[in-house]
């Protein structure tokens, strides 16, 4: 599988577990607010991270790291997944997908198959066309629709997940936020992302300023009216 | 000659008549010179002075004028002893009126130069009169470093039992008021920082505090939550706050912090209010301990009215074996571990298979002997003291060793020699001070109220610090010590070999020799520019840092090089390997380069560096913080990458 980034040790990408990170450099999304989009755009100037530079890490330090965390981009777009997860698997770590939920026939299959013990998937906006379309920066209708399976997939399925949203001041209102937690109804944990305006995509955006901590712990109080587990994160 | 028309103005502050006899006088009572000798330099000085037509001359530059003719002479020896020490006028102004920019960390002001200035001349003092010129040489040069110079009339540092306030009050020798043991846990509070204040006096480093939370456990019983959380402010905050004392700097201060209650205290009986046994042994407080443990790191994790960390008292979390099957530790591993990711203050330190230590200034620490758990029965009798660090600049020894295995180890071991004797002579020099009980300046330390001092040089220790390893080896090796096992394997013979020549030598003294890492600060600085001067061809690749603008250093003792990215998993695991053989403590920093890491994810890898390495003691420095005790210049690196 390409890989363009390999975080050895990492502490903020699975709560409690110590893990390893690699990043996917393709994504079928356009997100205005994507920070890692230097990464889809260019990926040429990230050097490639070779599987066995990975893997070779987890055999030395077994004794410490839990699992690998797959992110991006957006890892479902990357040929070679399946057969990465399983590689991490049968070397006895645990593996966790970052994912948009676009993909719900992968989503499926690794699930299934145990090859993903964790997923965390980005819910962009409300379920609503135009809103998750101003989100994503993409027009096709069929995204909300993978999006909308994804969520009941993982709502149903029993793996352990959490849903999270990367809260933008000109794209998510206190409504929004309310809408989403609803729509998430069931879901093991909710996460609200601070916003990153210095590094994103869309330059209109970069003028906004991130959120306070308290304004993150209002927000997370607007989600838990519909939902039992709600968290904020960001620096 | 009486009627010379020359007036002099002398040192005490009086303006007197030229009197030749005065110069005899002074010769013969602070030198060794022949009576004949001295009369003859007198009228030599006198023909000069007089013959420069001069009508008024201050004593110091008659002194000066005394010391070139001793030269003439040939009388080095009596010029040394009769030389003056002092500053020109530039440097005073210098240091009076501008901001030190060499030590960002000292804060500025009349109290900190008034330090600043009586410190350059005791450490003028020290390399004459204290050391041999062979070693006071050997450090002017860069061989080795002597710490503390400017306070060589103290100890180093400290570790404390809260036991000795609890049974005999706060009794200091000269004291205007002597106060009785104390009834009320405000009251213990104050006499700690009190003690901890007097302690800073004779003290030149860290002033340590063995198992607080479980020392004041008896003093808690029945203190509702919110009066606990007052007094665990009040214990952080006037020890913060203690920066308004002596040269305008903190008290560095630490406190020793136990979850569980060591196997050493568990049946001993406990002291209470007023200084009375209550009846009840440590372990009957574990509760009350535990509680006041969560509030302090209640009161970290706040940090202070601006959110900011609290440097001082650094809290030493200890971890054993014990810990783990002890009720409730994983939700106090939690609460200290996320204020590791907020603050990035604790320091945790691991006591494995029955080793117990006491922790001072970030690294330092005692590790108990057979006498002291006898000693444990009756916990106001453990005090002990690091009476001097000596640091070995390791890479001057690879540069003169020219890829010579035998040459570098042979290097080394004369080194050693040298710093053995340095001890002898500091403790010989602090003895002598201490032999004069009450009346001396270490009255404090010769305070004697349970039978024998309150500084016990019998159970004091003498520090055998080093500095770049990492460069040693990779001059040596051509590889630093993490580029390959060859270069580590070698980093580990060279400590070896330092931790059995510093026993060797201990026996031949008689002394407690103990190797420690020395905490970097300028010394990793002035090692390294001193290398780059004199042995430039050599140290040209080697040092860190910018040799171009001149701002380099070596990695601190056997850390691996700070500047690298590496697996902070990768480095505890390897800086580790090191920590057994470092008996007087070590500790790995882990830098990680997010912010607010996962509280979990810290605890975890706690356990994990406890259960499956050796290294001693860990601290974490999340992204935005900025720590003051190590090694500030290589911290800047890290983050800039
Ligand atoms: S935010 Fe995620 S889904 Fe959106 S463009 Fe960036 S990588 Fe793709």
């Amino acid at each position: 599988m390409r890989l363009k980034g390999f975080v050895d040790t990492s502490f903020v990408d699975w709560d409690g577990k110590i893990v390893s990170t690699v990043f996917v450099p393709t994504c079928n999304l356009r997100c205005p607010f994507c920070f890692n989009h230097q990464l889809i755009l260019h990926p040429e100037k990230y050097p490639d991270v070779p599987e066995s530079a990975v893997t070779d890490f987890l055999k030395r330090n077994g004794d410490f790291v839990d699992g690998v965390c797959v992110s991006g981009g957006e890892p479902t777009t990357a040929r070679g997944l399946k057969r990465f997860c399983q590689d991490i698997v049968s070397l006895g770590f645990k593996v966790k997908l970052d994912t948009n939920g676009t993909n719900p026939g992968a989503l499926i299959e690794l699930v299934s198959e145990g090859l993903v013990n964790y997923v965390a998937m980005d819910v962009k906006a409300p379920p609503d066309e135009k809103k998750y379309g101003l989100a994503t920066g993409t027009r096709s209708p069929k995204v909300l629709e993978s999006v909308k399976e994804s969520v009941s997939f993982l709502i149903e399925s029993g793996v352990d997940h959490e849903f999270r949203t990367t809260v933008v001041p000109s794209i998510h209102s206190d409504d929004d936020v309310e809408e989403i937690a609803k729509w998430l109804r069931g879901s093991r944990l909710y996460v609200l992302q601070k916003f990153q305006p210095e590094r994103a995509w869309d330059r209109r955006l970069r003028k906004f300023h991130s959120q306070s901590d308290s304004e993150m712990e209002r927000l997370a109080s607007v989600a838990s009216r519909h939902l039992g587990r709600v968290k904020w994160r960001g620096r | 000659m009486t009627d010379i028309a020359l007036f002099v103005k002398v040192s005490r502050g009086d303006i007197v008549k030229w009197d030749r006899s005065k110069i005899v006088e002074a010769l013969l009572r602070e030198t060794k010179i022949a009576p004949k000798m001295a009369e003859l330099i007198s009228r030599e000085v006198e023909r000069t002075i007089v013959n420069s037509k001069i009508k008024f001359i201050t004593a110091p530059l008659i002194r000066e004028v005394v010391n070139e003719k001793l030269i003439e002479h040939g009388l080095e020896e009596e010029r040394k002893q009769h030389t003056r020490l002092g500053l020109p006028i530039y440097d005073v102004e210098q240091m009076m009126v501008y901001k030190n920019k060499e030590n960002a960390n000292v804060p500025h002001g009349p109290e900190s130069t008034n330090l600043v200035l009586a410190e350059s001349i005791k450490k003028q003092y020290a390399l004459l009169r204290v050391f041999t010129p062979g070693i006071a040489a050997a450090h002017e040069k860069g061989d080795l470093h002597l710490h503390n110079l400017g306070m060589i009339d103290r100890p180093y540092c400290s570790g404390n039992s809260l036991e000795y306030i609890k049974r005999f009050g706060l009794n200091l020798p000269n004291a205007i008021s002597i106060a009785k043991p104390p009834k009320h846990p405000e009251v213990l509070i104050g006499q700690m920082i009190k003690f901890s204040a007097a302690l800073q006096g004779v003290f030149s480093g860290a002033i340590g505090w063995d198992a607080v939370n479980l020392f004041f456990s008896p003093f808690l019983a029945g203190i509702d939550d919110k009066q606990m959380e007052q007094l665990a402010q009040m214990l952080i905050f006037e020890f913060a706050q203690q920066a308004v004392a002596r040269g305008g700097q903190s008290i560095f201060s630490d406190l020793n912090l136990y979850w569980e209650v060591p196997k050493h205290f568990r049946d001993v009986p406990a002291v209470g209010p007023g200084g009375a046994f209550t009846g009840n042994d440590y372990e009957d407080y574990v509760e009350e301990s535990r509680r006041f443990a969560s509030a302090l790191f209640r009161v970290y994790l706040q940090g202070d009215a601006f959110g900011r960390p609290f440097f001082f008292p650094k809290p030493q979390v200890h971890i054993t074996e014990d810990f783990f099957s002890s009720e409730g530790y994983e939700d106090f591993l939690r609460l200290v571990a996320e204020t590791s990711s907020e603050m990035g203050n604790p320091y945790y330190v691991f006591d494995r298979k029955g080793t117990a230590k006491i922790s001072e200034c970030c690294r330092l620490s005692f590790k108990l002997e057979k006498s002291d758990f006898e000693d444990a029965k009756s916990p106001w009798k453990m005090r002990y003291s690091a009476v001097q660090n000596v640091t070995i600049n390791l890479p001057r020894i690879a540069y003169e060793a020219s890829g010579d295995d035998a040459k570098l180890f042979e290097l080394l071991g004369e080194r050693m020699r040298l710093v053995a004797e340095a001890h002898r002579l500091k403790r010989d020099f602090v003895s002598s001070l201490l032999g004069l009980r009450g009346s001396g300046p270490l009255g404090l330390l010769a305070m004697d109220l349970d039978g024998e001092p309150y500084f016990r040089m019998r159970r004091a220790t003498f520090l055998f610090g080093m500095l770049g390893l990492n460069e040693m080896v990779q001059y040596h090796l051509g590889k630093e010590l993490h580029e390959s096992d060859e270069a580590l394997k070698f980093g580990l013979k060279v400590i070896a070999f330092m931790k059995k020549e510093a026993e060797a030598l201990g026996e031949v003294y008689g002394m407690r020799f103990v190797l420690e890492q020395t905490p970097a600060e300028s010394t990793a600085y002035r090692l390294a520019a001193l290398d780059l001067k004199h042995y430039n061809g050599k140290a040209n690749g080697v040092v860190k840092g910018n040799a171009r603008s001149g701002d380099v250093y070596y990695t601190n003792s056997t850390y691996l090089n700070v500047g690298v990215r590496m697996s902070p998993i990768e480095r505890v695991k390897k800086e580790g390997l090191f920590h057994p053989l470092i008996e007087a403590g070590s500790l790995s920093h882990i830098w990680i380069g997010e912010a607010r890491p996962n509280p979990d994810s810290i605890s975890n890898f706690v356990v994990k560096t406890f259960k499956n390495t050796m290294n001693d003691q860990i601290a974490f420095s999340p992204e935005f913080t900025c720590c003051l005790d190590c090694g500030r210049r290589s911290q800047m690196e890290v983050k800039k990458q």
